[in-house]
């Protein structure tokens, strides 16, 4: 490893300039990313045309710091306004806007920009030691291996609503279906477009979880004809306690892992991180039933992983040339605008570019702490605002934003539509997060399980032969048969012990936790301000 | 009380319209005299604002690319701002649509992939396709060269090592409809051997496919596959263009190698077809200005496109040509019935 390189890197980013875009690039990026529908991918392509004119190194610093922090502002509107810009926020909306319900949208702001800043800083310390090394390892990554993680993905998923397991099972079901809709990647036919031209692609992201999330969520508060959103009488205490952080402290560090590992796969990068994160918090939880109902792990793992895993997703990009997703695929733009091909020579040829990139990561991530401490205040008044007021502004800019996502009308009435899918599904009890996850995930592993059979010409056990693949397997069989199996006769021990009867989805732990603690909010039956019997 | 306030309003928007109108036919004839190639005809005020330049793919890519870097060299001949606006889907379908019911003006051009025209149709049904009888070419701009590749592991040099592996062959294409899944399938059966097509979404994830020995070969664009032929991860087997690349002049055509399969992307601009003449080649001539400047020339040489700057005519035949040549091969090939 050559250390002067990465010591000249700091050199690079500290220059006075450099800073100063690093700077630019996060607070556009926060700025841009609280606006609902405007992500990462949408506010660099929006911006791209201004790096023509600045030097490379430059431009990058600040396409880099555009991406983490806008993917800090989708953070912010996950949690106040219940609308992920992003499919990496979606899950942070579960328990981030419960929290915010009870009055703590400040500490869960706290803690994902915490959570953020660890892993990213996490992310970068890895990018910095083992890039090359681990690129080489994503690359054995192929169709079999992506089949099984996302199959992976959608079994998580279904365990993530807080309705029945059930409706959650109808829901991603659901998900999987709308996955479906679009051109075949294999034979070029349409499935499900009904000759409309606009469909021949598929539905994109965004109108599905904007629709779902944003709208979904304002038509059902007309409906409750409630004038008053559950503002939190008090919004102090940004800065999380000491026992906030230390209950939040586990899942910075599995997050972090987590996100690291996952973000430099090509494909479902800092998705299927958050997803997993969340996924994995809510396993090793003592008290799993009160994921959903504003759980600080259901907001620090995801968050932590989602941030380490944008970073990690720079590694595939500079060392060998591959654009994990959407964003880096811009980024390779912007990069072959400025007349640098990225690509396995990238660290030999440009090494100012490389480490003054990567180390730019660290003050970015350092003054996207500093800046969303204060800032998050000022996002939290949104909170105020009377909901006759905000409703409409939010729908204007939810449609405004979708529409520069594609630049399509269509998608505007999309978003629409899923509104009003999203309305009629939580007024009926389903969740709409297995469904879009499992919509993400659907048409991933759909293409993975072809592409797969057509390199084995066939033979399904090319599944179970290839190490890896062979590996995801054995962890699906040990989540679905194994675990259950035990859980339940372990249950059924408790029971004797106890004398009690649990529901399913409670933890024998957490029931005697509860029981202690029958006063306080985490008490497993918790009544919100909107009525609902959680 | 209340007709006060919308008379003033009228009022107001009447002397800025004029306002605005004067100011319109002050600004063009100042563009007319000031722009040297524009404005060769009296009569036609054009162009009479932004003109905007349609790309049929998302951003980052390099039909976008290649659009932002002529936008941007397009501005001083025009003397208007040009705005690139990226509309993605079905292979540039969606955003061909838009620009053919537009105002026949020149203020809505497109940036077109040729394979829309000539590729597309074998593939997707019919409703998404365009023919050469709907648009108005502007000019010709440039040509991309796909390049089969090999990962090094695999040990073949050649296209014939590939045909005597004795095996069934794995390809990566870039989707259904590309010059990459057309030209490795054109060559598989003319070689006669068994090879099964695995296509990804674009030509990124093809080459990590191939980077990963996920599959055998990958045909894809060539400055998708440069970076790790430079690095010597990739062996290019052939050019499947008519000559051989210029940036690649040691790899043999597939031609030279004694099989008749010529693909390449060309890319061009269109315009509505009722276009006026003298706005097309208001148009045509602001291009060659735009191509011949250091900057555009630059940004070729970097993004691997070879040069193609045919007048409208000449596009129009090349692109018939290839239409014809390619469905013929299929059709031969059994690949389209």
């Amino acid at each position: 490893m050559d250390f002067t390189n990465i010591i000249n890197g700091f050199g690079v980013v500290l220059e006075p300039m450099n800073l100063l875009y690093c700077l630019i690039g996060v607070l556009i990026g926060m700025l841009i990313g609280v606006l609902p529908g405007l992500g990462p991918v949408a506010t660099i392509s929006i911006l791209l045309p201004i790096t023509y004119s600045i030097e490379p190194v430059a431009a990058i610093i600040m396409l880099a710091g555009i991406f983490y922090g806008a993917q800090y502002g989708g953070t912010i509107t996950s949690v106040l306004l219940k609308l992920p810009g992003e499919a990496s926020s979606v899950v942070t909306v579960f328990d981030g806007h419960a929290l915010a319900r009870k009055g703590k949208a400040g500490t869960a702001l706290g803690i994902a920009a915490i959570g953020s800043f660890f892993g990213g800083t996490i992310s970068i310390i890895g990018l910095t030691l083992v890039a090359p090394l681990v690129a080489s390892v994503a690359l054995s990554f192929g169709p079999p291996e992506y089949a099984m993680l996302a199959l992976l993905g959608i079994l998580l998923v279904s365990t993530i609503g807080n309705g029945g397991g059930l409706k959650s099972v109808i829901a991603a079901g659901v998900g999987l279906l709308l996955a479906t809709v679009g051109r075949d990647t294999f034979t070029g036919g349409e499935r499900f477009t009904f000759g409309s031209l606009a469909l021949a692609d598929g539905i994109d992201f965004v109108p599905i979880a904007m629709g779902l999330f944003g709208l979904g969520e304002i038509f059902y508060n007309l409906d409750a004809r409630r004038n008053k959103l559950d503002t939190p009488a008090t919004i102090a205490n940004i800065w999380p306690s000491r026992a906030e952080l230390k209950e939040s402290s586990g899942a910075f560090g599995r997050g972090s892992v987590i996100g690291f590992f996952l973000g430099i796969l090509p494909g479902g990068g800092a998705t299927l991180a958050s997803l997993v994160a969340y996924a994995a918090e809510k396993r090793v939880s003592r008290t799993p039933e009160r994921f959903g109902r504003g759980a600080l792990q259901g907001v620090a793992g995801p968050e932590t992983a989602n941030n380490a895993a944008a970073t990690s997703s720079f590694i595939p990009l500079l060392t060998l040339g591959i654009p994990a997703n959407a964003t880096m695929a811009i980024i390779f733009g912007a990069l072959l605008l400025q007349g640098i091909v990225p690509g396995p020579t990238l660290i030999v040829d440009h090494p100012d570019l490389f480490w003054g990139v990567v180390n730019s990561m660290y003050i970015g991530n350092i003054l996207l702490l500093i800046l969303s401490i204060p800032l998050v205040g000022v996002f939290v008044k949104i909170l105020r605002i009377r909901p006759a007021i905000l409703a409409p502004i939010t729908v204007l800019i939810t449609l405004l934003g979708v529409y520069t996502v594609r630049n399509s009308i269509f998608d505007m009435v999309l978003v629409i539509v899923f509104g009003l899918v999203g309305y009629l599904m939580k007024k009926f009890g389903f969740e709409p997060g297995p469904l879009v996850l499992a919509f993400v995930l659907g048409s991933l592993m759909e293409t993975a399980v072809r592409q797969s059979l057509r390199i084995f010409g066939g033979d399904v056990s090319g599944f179970v032969m290839r190490p890896i693949s062979g590996t995801i397997i054995g962890v699906v069989v040990l989540l679905v048969v194994l675990i259950p199996i035990a859980k339940v006769m372990l249950r059924k021990r408790a029971e004797k012990k106890f004398g009690v009867h649990l529901k399913p989805g409670e933890s024998v732990l957490g029931v005697a936790l509860a029981k202690e603690a029958a006063v306080d909010d985490t008490a497993p039956v918790v009544t919100t301000a909107d009525g609902e019997k959680r | 009380m209340r007709s006060r306030p919308i008379k003033t309003i009228r009022r107001t928007a009447l002397t800025l319209s004029a306002l605005a109108t004067i100011g319109l036919i002050a600004g063009c004839s100042g563009v007319q005299n000031g722009a040297s190639g524009g404005g060769s005809s009296e009569g036609v005020d054009f162009p009479t604002g932004p003109v905007e330049l349609q790309v049929g793919a998302s951003a980052g890519g390099s039909t976008d690319l290649l659009a932002r870097a002529l936008a941007k060299d397009l501005e001083t001949p025009l003397g208007e701002t040009v705005t690139v606006f990226n509309q993605p889907g079905a292979n540039g379908a969606v955003a061909a649509g838009d620009v053919l019911n537009s105002p026949a003006d020149g203020q809505t051009m497109m940036l077109v992939s040729g394979s829309l025209i000539t590729i597309t149709p074998l593939f997707v049904e019919e409703a998404e396709a365009i023919s050469l009888d709907d648009i108005q070419i502007v000019t010709g701009v440039g040509r991309e060269d796909y390049v089969l590749v090999t990962n090094k592991a695999s040990g073949f040099e050649t296209i014939d090592d590939v045909a005597d592996a004795g095996r069934m062959i794995n390809y990566a294409t870039a989707g259904v409809g590309t010059g990459g899944q057309l030209s490795q399938n054109l060559l598989f059966d003319d070689l006669g051997i068994e090879a099964t097509d695995v296509p990804f979404d674009g030509g990124a994830p093809a080459v990590t496919a191939l980077l990963g020995n996920q599959v055998d070969v990958a045909s894809v664009q060539v400055l998708e596959a440069m970076p790790h032929i430079e690095s010597g991860d990739f062996v290019p087997l052939a050019i499947f263009g008519e000559e051989r690349s210029e940036f690649l002049p040691d790899v043999p055509t597939a031609v030279e190698s004694g099989h008749d399969v010529v693909v390449t992307q060309t890319r061009f601009v269109m315009v509505p077809k009722e276009t006026p003449e003298e706005i097309v080649d208001t148009l045509a001539d602001a291009f060659s200005e735009a191509f011949d400047s250091g900057d555009y020339q630059d940004f070729l040489a970097q993004s691997f496109i070879t040069a193609d700057e045919t007048d409208a005519e000449e596009t129009a035949e090349n692109l018939q040509e290839a239409k014809d040549s390619y469905e013929e091969a299929a059709r031969a090939a059994g690949i389209v019935e």
